[in-house]
């Protein structure tokens, strides 16, 4: 046995050996019992084994997969730690303390709060009753945007145009009616009388133009005593309008007097 | 869709690599001779073969081309700091054979960091060699293919490596004669 050893320990020295006799080397060296003159060689070949033993430690594939992986992994191991997670509890609760406190200061005197309100509402008027939108919105919507006008101490020209545009235009009568109602309000403005007049000649619903004529009657719009009479004229008309009309002229003319 | 094609594809790759990460552990450790870096280094080889999946399949041995990866991976290491020696050479745990006496154990154990410390000090073809062979117990066409040596050259350079070993370590030992 010992001179077999001996001998395959000559050719592995040589680099002869085949791997089956290298093995066989391997475990005669790992015996409890090895001749004392072979004791030498023990070391390299108990060394060989031992090594073959070695692995990566047991977490290492775990945070391969993690590299290999990314996609999943990171957006939850980012907030892994308690420490940033209490950062970024605290980092909110900051945030949140200091907007506070810059919008009550910012609300803190009265009137720019009202003219933010304010500028908020005819924003809102504005988006609701814009033209192009009459078909994406509905008409307790336009109404009600045409009533918030009501809560406007002042009125531009943009706004007053969009009403008169509700009233000549809108499909629905009571965003109509509302829109006149709204314009009475605002008789004073420049633009409101002059509109009102030719308004008259596309109205062709009663309520409305019986409205309208109370409207330029009360502004004593000279302007309006043409187009009455056409309405006066008017077969088409229903009786009511005419004789309201009729009415209009003559308190028309006769303040003239 | 693609999550699914990406997890196929991942577990192919880790069907191919995962039986060879012991190795590759095993050859950046014999040259970095500390844990932490061979564990770093392979990480390094096998997310470098993920990136470039693609390609592996035209190449002939997954295994022969991981193998190299990792062995020049290391050696570029070990010249990137070539300054800081490993002081850890006593870094091999030792996995020893139950039967065995706490007196030879403990001679084992001191002799196996002995053999891991002159394996460092062989120069670089001798260590790869050896390791492949005596470690891994590749065949010669493996380590052809691995090294890029013929069938002649790398039995001289085994031999070579091998008689080294012993010639240092019985320098080491102070043993009076050669085997």
């Amino acid at each position: 046995m010992n001179q077999d050893i001996e001998k395959l320990l000559e050719k592995y020295y040589e680099g002869e050996t085949t791997i089956e006799e290298e093995k066989e080397l391997k475990r005669f060296f790992q015996q409890e019992h090895v001749p004392a003159h072979l004791m030498s060689h023990a070391a390299q070949f108990g060394y060989f084994i031992e090594a073959r033993n070695e692995y990566p430690s047991l977490t290492f594939g775990g945070e391969l997969s993690a590299l290999l992986d990314p996609p999943k992994q990171t957006p939850v191991r980012r907030f892994g730690s308690w420490l940033l997670r209490i950062a970024a509890g605290l980092a909110l609760l900051i945030v949140g303390f200091l907007g506070g406190r810059v919008f009550q200061e910012r609300s803190g005197g009265g009137e720019p709060l009202i003219a933010t309100k304010e500028s908020v509402s005819q924003a809102e008027i504005r988006n609701v009753l814009a033209f192009e939108k009459m078909n994406s919105t509905s008409a307790s919507e336009r109404i009600h945007a045409v009533n918030q006008s009501y809560d406007l101490s002042d009125v531009d020209k943009e706004i007053t145009q969009l009403l008169i545009n509700t009233l000549n235009f809108d499909p629905n009568i009571n965003v109509r009616l509302a829109a006149c109602q709204a314009l009475q309000r605002f008789r004073n403005e420049d633009d409101v009388a002059e509109s009102l007049v030719p308004s008259l000649a596309i109205q062709t619903d009663p309520n409305i133009q019986i409205m309208l004529i109370e409207v330029l009657v009360s502004i004593k719009e000279k302007r309006a005593v043409e187009p009455f009479q056409q309405l006066v004229r008017n077969q088409d008309v229903m009786e009511v309008v005419r004789l309201k009309a009729q009415q209009g002229v003559s308190e028309l003319t006769a303040a003239d007097v | 869709m693609v999550v699914f094609v990406f997890e196929m594809d991942l577990q192919a790759f880790n069907q191919r690599i995962l039986p060879v990460q012991g190795r590759l552990f095993r050859l950046a450790q014999m040259f970095l001779r500390n844990r932490e870096e061979a564990e770093d280094a392979i990480q390094d080889v096998l997310l470098r073969l993920w990136t470039n999946r693609q390609q592996l399949e035209s190449y002939h041995s997954i295994e022969a081309l991981a193998v190299q990866m990792t062995k020049n991976l290391c050696l570029d290491r070990l010249k990137s700091h070539h300054k800081q020696k490993m002081q850890n050479d006593a870094d091999v745990t030792s996995v020893q054979a139950a039967e065995l006496s706490p007196h030879r154990q403990l001679e084992n154990s001191d002799s196996a960091s002995l053999i891991h410390k002159l394996i460092g000090e062989l120069p670089e073809q001798h260590k790869l060699v050896l390791h492949l062979r005596d470690v891994e117990e590749y065949s010669f066409e493996e380590i052809e293919q691995v090294t890029g040596l013929n069938n002649a050259n790398i039995r001289t350079v085994l031999s070579r490596a091998r008689q080294k070993l012993r010639e240092n370590y019985l320098k080491a030992n102070n043993y009076e004669s050669g085997y």
